[in-house]
């Protein structure tokens, strides 16, 4: 019985003739091992002339702020209905646009006079909120002009809170942009960064508006662990305030 | 008569006093100090009118000015001073005529009406300070409830100015302002002397 031969180049010949497809199926793995890095980045680099330019962005972000408004409104409804329910004062009542007239933000007195006074309704003690959150407190009036004691000031003591923590505090001023927050407690769970409020507990402003930022914080302060406290409302800036009526 | 002749001009020029306090533009500011434009107005009416009438505009400027400001601490001890000394030096010693002489002048008026305001700031202060630590004493038979608990509220309080504030905030208002009348005085206060002497001699020309 004679010996069976195999064939040899018979059967490679289909595969020599296939060897393009081969190349192709080694790169279709390549790609496929790599999570297609090559074809994404060929994508990103054919596609640039069509991604979303500052228009969509700007479309995007118009509707993030619609929706954070929306937010902030149903926020503040259920705000008011709680503190309803708790019989605690209204957070804020009529709010009165009021253009600075004249301004003293350094110097001995730190204030703001404004163009509006007893007449159209402000009192001594409103609180006075610019952009940012709150500066200070109406400190004197007259018929058509107010005086404006600035944060800053030395004379200026406002209760206020830390948001994150709550923890209680007295914000005075020092003369400089920095006012002095002294904690009511003797371990404040705070850090610098920490955005701080006007106080629930306050009867002097409305409560939870916003103030400023720690900076830099003293824990080892007789008689209270102190903080620097950052203004979040430019002072020295603002050309237009709202005077917040009870 | 002599003051009463001169009052339109008297009551006009001393009304832009606060006018000019109120409307202190931002680039004539330094460090966001405006520059004393009562020392800026005093100085030629004192040195051309004499101590009575330097002091009595020292204090209705005082006046008005105190009124601009919620604050317990007052200008017008600083500006009585200045009126009598600036009109004394008038009377007592040959008219000034150099600019550089009445910058001089306004710089130390304007250091002057500053350490006043320091001194007053320092003496509530330690009047406060004082206060607060008879509360601390009282509160001394809850010391231990008050380490455990934290202060009180109403410990927390600073007392107004603080020395260590007045020492580098004050200072550094005190140097603003005080550098800045110094620079704008030789101009503005040698116009306003010319006119006053001018008035002066007109009125007593006539009256003799």
């Amino acid at each position: 019985m004679a010996p069976v031969r195999l064939p040899r180049v018979g059967v490679l010949l289909p595969l020599l003739r296939l060897w393009p497809w081969l190349l192709v199926l080694l790169a279709l793995v390549a790609v496929r091992l790599s999570k297609g890095s090559g074809v994404t980045d060929v994508y990103g680099l054919l596609s640039r002339p069509f991604w979303p330019g500052s228009a969509q962005q700007e479309w995007i972000r118009a509707a993030e702020r619609l929706g954070d408004q929306a937010r902030l409104d149903q926020l503040e409804r259920e705000n008011r209905r709680l503190r309803g329910l708790l019989e605690l004062p209204a957070a804020e009542g009529r709010q009165l646009q009021v253009a600075v007239i004249s301004r003293e933000p350094g110097g001995w007195w730190q204030q703001l006079v404004l163009g509006k006074g007893s007449l159209q309704g402000i009192g001594v003690g409103d609180a006075v909120v610019a952009p940012g959150g709150l500066i200070g407190l109406v400190a004197s009036t007259t018929p058509t002009t107010s005086t404006v004691r600035l944060l800053s000031d030395p004379s200026s003591r406002v209760g206020v809170w830390v948001g994150r923590s709550r923890h209680h505090g007295l914000l005075t001023g020092l003369g400089t942009g920095r006012p002095l927050l002294r904690f009511l407690e003797k371990d404040p769970d705070v850090r610098p960064g920490d955005v701080i409020f006007s106080s629930p507990a306050s009867t002097l402003v409305p409560p939870n508006l916003p103030v400023g930022v720690i900076q830099r914080i003293n824990l080892d302060a007789d008689p209270a662990p102190e903080a620097l406290v950052q203004l979040s409302a430019p002072a020295d800036a603002v050309d237009w305030v709202q005077v917040l009526l009870p | 008569m002599a003051l009463l002749s001169r009052q339109p001009w008297l009551v006009a020029t001393g009304l832009l006093v606060p006018l000019f306090t109120l409307a202190s533009p931002g680039w004539l500011k330094l460090a966001g100090v405006p520059p004393a434009w009562a020392v800026l107005w005093l100085l030629p009416w004192a040195l051309s009118e004499g101590r009575r009438a330097g002091s009595a505009a020292g204090l209705g400027l005082g006046l008005l000015l105190d009124a601009l400001h919620p604050g317990p601490a007052s200008l017008v001890p600083g500006l009585v001073l200045l009126g009598w000394w600036w009109g004394r030096m008038g009377r007592k010693a040959p008219p000034i005529q150099r600019s550089f002489s009445l910058g001089l002048l306004a710089l130390v008026g304007t250091a002057l009406l500053n350490l006043s305001l320091i001194l007053q700031w320092a003496l509530l202060s330690w009047r406060e300070a004082a206060a607060l630590l008879g509360r601390v004493e009282g509160l001394a038979g809850g010391a231990e409830a008050l380490r455990q608990a934290g202060p009180q509220a109403s410990l927390l309080a600073l007392p107004l100015w603080r020395w260590q504030d007045l020492s580098s905030v004050g200072l550094q208002v005190l140097l603003a302002q005080t550098l800045l009348t110094a620079l704008l005085a030789p101009m503005l206060c040698s116009l306003q002397l010319l006119f006053w002497r001018q008035v002066g001699a007109g009125w007593r020309g006539s009256s003799v």
